[in-house]
């Protein structure tokens, strides 16, 4: 496989990205504002029992649902050029088409990973000064390393929707779907006894939900609780593998047809 | 003299322009499906009995309300972004050359605004009441009525908003920062008396304030409506006729030489 195609793929993708002004600009103001306006009313409210601070326990969910919502934007565009044919187009390049599948994956991934850093800084930062707790490079790098996986596994999760269906309407009815059960089924919100309560139906997707390991996994080394599982990572892997795969072989088979 | 046969038929047309918007009516549903039946449900469980007390005894109500509020709002400034597109797709030419004076046209665009808005909201809006159980019809008419009310204000607002700035990059980014932070600071999701003093003093002259609890007192949870409803009226009347007539006023100005190119 030659790489520098595969880069020329993701770098236009990259570029695409920032197109999009109004929607980056609208989700970093949503973020800001569920973190420093919401989480910090919850946190005068929230039973200290459940949760000690609120704003605290948010600050490392709220990197993982930036990370997936740029992520999943890639799906989006996908969709359009499916139904617009704009794929004829791509397949006139000199570029193979699992190159092309892969290269797109990856550019899905890298936004997510760009959009969420700063966030993820800000959560270095509120941690640290309510915790005094500074993850060490190795617990670091394995909150860098899990984020990149949950954002190429939502990529891929979002092409694979996008590729699914050529109707606008019924893909983005999917993607509602998929988008808000993940979502509001994690820990992003709120720790897994309160779903476990409210909603005990939903348990199982819960705990195999990758926001809510990838949440759970930064939590673990950011604010020691809930304690570290090797099970985390092994989930989120499996998350972007089946993902990855599945979005790279649906994407060429759409652009061979 | 305004003939109210053609604001009718401005605002008959918004309401059906509407349709058109499958992905926004289709995501806004869902998005109601899952604040409600995920979101409100699991949140409803992690407040302190003094919170439940507070919001009338029980979150989970105090939640929907506001949640209703959210949509009705965020539906209703889509009206701005039809004002848009139909300046870049040259539909307003063609509107200032059908027989409706200009007033007639405004005033039914922001009474469309408003309408099509209250239609879509509508059956959630019942089904959110069936939830919370309706103790007083009368409270309720009244409430539904301001209601209207502030979804005029909020199309005139957008309008108001759409006329005001040229670039649709800038409008776009603008309605993304207003709807982040209107929602967030007022009532809908939370009582004031939570909120940090910065934040209280924009939450109690946010007019989501005002509808939120208007509704939550229209719905018979008298005690989680802080503001009392005559004050919340009469905010939304203000609120109403300042952007209402503003915007009418923006727009016909705009209309006039091309204003809007």
């Amino acid at each position: 496989m030659a790489i520098k195609p595969v880069l020329h793929i993701v770098q236009r993708d990259f570029k695409y990205f920032f197109r999009y002004k109004w929607w980056v600009a609208g989700m970093i103001s949503m973020n800001l504002a569920d973190l420093f306006i919401m989480a910090i009313v919850y946190t005068r409210m929230v039973n200290p029992d459940i949760i000690t601070d609120y704003f605290v326990f948010f600050a490392p969910g709220l990197t993982i649902t930036a990370l997936f919502a740029a992520a999943f934007m890639i799906g989006r565009e996908i969709n359009m050029e499916v139904r617009r044919e704009i794929s004829h187009y791509m397949l006139s390049l000199p570029i193979k088409r699992w190159e092309l599948a892969i290269g797109r994956v990856l550019a899905g991934g890298l936004r997510g990973i760009i959009y969420m850093a700063p966030l993820l800084v800000t959560t270095l930062i509120i941690t640290y000064i309510y915790t005094s707790v500074f993850p060490h490079p190795l617990q670091f790098l394995t909150i860098v390393l899990a984020l990149f996986l949950i954002s190429i596994g939502t990529s891929g999760l979002s092409i694979a929707l996008a590729v699914s269906t050529t109707s606008f309407e019924k893909y983005i009815t999917a993607r509602g779907v998929v988008y808000y059960v993940l979502f509001f089924c994690s820990t992003v919100f709120y720790p897994m006894n309160l779903i476990q309560t409210a909603l005990p139906q939903l348990v199982l997707l819960a705990q195999y939900n990758p926001l809510s390991c990838g949440a759970d996994l930064s939590r673990a080394f950011l604010l020691g609780n809930p304690p570290f599982s090797p099970f985390m990572l092994v989930d989120i892997a499996l998350f972007a593998l089946i993902f990855a795969s599945l979005a790279t072989f649906a994407y060429m088979k759409v652009t061979q047809k | 003299m305004i003939s109210l046969k053609k604001v009718w038929t401005v605002a008959e047309r918004d309401i059906r322009m509407f349709l058109r918007y499958k992905f926004l009516l289709i995501m806004r549903a869902i998005w109601f499906v899952s604040q409600i039946a995920l979101f409100g449900l699991v949140v409803n469980r992690m407040f302190r009995p003094d919170v439940q007390s507070a919001v009338g005894g029980n979150y989970f109500n105090y939640y929907a309300a506001g949640i209703i509020i959210t949509m009705l709002y965020s539906t209703t400034v889509f009206i701005g972004y039809d004002i848009y597109e139909e300046a870049d797709h040259g539909v307003i030419e063609y509107l200032l050359s059908v027989p409706v004076s200009r007033k007639e046209l405004v005033l039914g665009r922001s009474i469309g605004g408003g309408l099509r808005s209250f239609l879509y909201v509508g059956p959630m809006m019942l089904f959110v009441l069936y939830l919370i159980g309706v103790s007083n019809v009368l409270q309720l008419f009244a409430a539904l009525l301001s209601l209207f009310l502030f979804t005029f204000g909020v199309a005139g607002f957008s309008i108001t908003l759409a006329v005001s700035i040229k670039s649709s990059d800038r409008f776009d980014i603008l309605m993304g920062v207003i709807d982040a932070l209107i929602v967030r600071l007022s009532t809908t999701l939370y009582p004031i008396a939570y909120m940090p003093s910065p934040y209280q003093g924009i939450a109690s002259i946010n007019p989501l304030t005002f509808a939120a609890d208007l509704f939550r007192w229209g719905a018979g949870l008298e005690s989680a409506a802080l503001v009392p409803p005559m004050l919340a009226v009469l905010s939304i009347v203000v609120f109403f006729s300042m952007f209402t007539f503003f915007g009418i006023f923006l727009h016909e100005r705009k209309l006039e030489g091309g204003g809007w190119q």
